[in-house]
């Protein structure tokens, strides 16, 4: 092979081409570059010398496509900057789009996009600089416009009913929340029924499958009361339950629902909306249904009232009935008192009348034979008979003689 | 088998029953038959609790969109 540059001061100019799948040593004239072989030769060497890489910076200029779904932005510091892009597929997971000039960290491969010959960093991961930023973020702004439409307003809770015969669960068919869950219902009322809706509760998709189980539960209309949660688990296992399907499908439900999130520090978005926040599955279990004692002492207590009740009302009953007889019995004394009286009365008038009384006081009245009572002078007949009656009989009498007196004015008889 | 619909029902009963013979002016006959009544459900709960089962079932949601339950048992 004849060497093009033999003679030449220059150092041969030497290159690795792509052969196949090989690189071999490229001679200069040989093959040249294109735009094309050039850009995948540098994104070979770029992606080949660095392995995935930490990154931190400042985000500026963030843009998320609505069709595709992917975000593209720049990540700087005070000197340089590096284009990045995230593929909708990790994008997807992130809580919340960064905000502008936020510091970030990020996980990803540098690359070359070769199309353009840009220089870019694939994101494979991002998050907020300090702790759970983002987290926060989405919560915040999710909070905000729930409570701008009254979702989270204390009115809108609703009481839970004291002894629920049908609890519904939304979680995970083979998560220890259930476990927890089944078991404080099965120690403290095994007489309630409980209907399981699975949900898978974490992951992609969970939120939509938590809020489709709610609603299936709901319209269902078996339960008192709604359980949903799942057991403790890292912010971001956590995270269905901050999202906005959730929210919406706890608000919409109409039997009341506790939420029972594994964790006791941080609250999620479920919890605000729930009608009560439980912080284990096992306390949303044993708010939901009574204690087995709790009842029993419950319906003695009613026991007593209801015979204290009844004792009192019967008791009510035997004092009237006892009143009633004393009141007849007093109405019948009173009549015969009365009568008696009455009688006494009428035998004094009588008496007053009568003209043995007047007989009694010494008056007497002279009697014709034909027994008619003698009034006048002019009833007599001067030497005739006459009886006169006193009070203990008649006497027989002689009229001498008669003599008219004259009546005085004032004299009443 | 208690009927688990039965206690919530029941309670709320007797605890009619008990308000309204602590509250209202009955005839005897009345409160009497309330007392009645109120017993029998006292019988009845007190009978659930003793002998209660927990029973766990699955919602199913048919691909006609209709819903049911079946028995679950935890693994």
């Amino acid at each position: 092979m004849r060497d093009f540059f033999e003679g030449n001061a220059r150092p041969p100019r030497r290159a690795f081409v792509r052969q196949g799948s090989t690189w071999s040593l490229q001679t200069a004239g040989q093959q040249d570059y294109t735009p094309s072989t050039l850009n995948a030769y540098a994104r070979n060497i770029i992606e080949g010398s660095f392995p995935p890489i930490f990154v931190r910076g400042e985000v500026t200029g963030w843009k998320r496509y609505a069709s595709s779904g992917h975000c593209y932005f720049t990540l700087r510091d005070r000197n340089a900057q590096v284009r990045c892009v995230m593929f909708s597929r990790d994008a997807a997971r992130l809580p919340a789009d960064p905000e502008e000039g936020m510091e970030v960290r990020v996980f990803g491969t540098l690359t070359l996009y070769e199309r353009r010959g840009d220089f870019q960093l694939g994101v494979r991961e991002l998050e907020a600089g300090s702790g759970d930023g983002l987290w926060r973020l989405a919560f915040e702004k999710l909070r905000r416009r729930l409570e701008a439409e009254g979702l989270l307003a204390p009115e809108r809770k609703r009481p839970l009913p004291a002894h629920p015969s049908t609890i519904g669960v939304v979680t995970s068919a083979a998560g220890a929340a259930l476990h927890d869950i089944l078991h404080v219902v099965r120690r403290r009322a095994p007489w309630t029924r409980v209907v399981l809706a699975p949900a898978r509760v974490q992951g992609e998709g969970a939120a939509w499958d938590i809020a489709r189980a709610i609603a299936r539960l709901d319209r269902a209309g078996l339960c008192d009361i709604i359980i949903v949660g799942r057991g403790g688990g890292s912010i971001e296992d956590l995270w269905a339950f901050n999202e906005e399907p959730v929210a919406r499908a706890i608000a919409a439900c109409s039997a009341p629902v506790i939420s029972a999130v594994g964790h006791e520090v941080d609250v999620t978005i479920a919890d605000l909306v729930a009608d009560y926040r439980a912080p284990t599955p096992s306390a949303a279990a044993e708010r939901a249904v009574p204690d087995h004692a709790s009842l029993s002492r419950e319906t003695d207590a009613l026991r007593t009232r209801m015979l204290r009740a009844v004792d009192w009302r019967v008791g009510a009953a035997r004092d009237s009935i006892d009143g009633a007889a004393e009141a007849l019995e007093q109405g019948i004394r009173d009549l015969i008192d009365g009568r008696r009286e009455r009688v006494q009365r009428c035998a004094e008038m009588l008496d007053a009348l009568s003209p043995l009384a007047a007989l009694r006081r010494g008056y007497a009245v002279p009697l014709g034979s034909n027994g008619r009572i003698l009034r006048s002078v002019g009833d007599f007949e001067p030497g005739g008979e006459f009886g006169l009656r006193v009070v203990d009989g008649i006497v027989q009498c002689n009229a001498a003689a008669v003599r008219t007196i004259e009546l005085p004015e004032a004299t009443n008889g | 088998m208690a009927d688990s619909g039965a206690i919530e029902k029941r309670i709320s009963r007797l605890e009619q029953i008990v308000a309204r013979l602590e509250r209202e002016e009955l005839e005897l006959d009345e409160a009497l038959s309330l007392f009645e009544e109120g017993i029998g459900h006292l019988r009845e709960v007190r009978g659930m609790l003793r002998d209660a089962e927990l029973r766990v079932e699955r919602l199913i949601e048919e691909v006609d969109g209709s819903l049911s339950t079946e028995p679950f048992h935890e693994e």
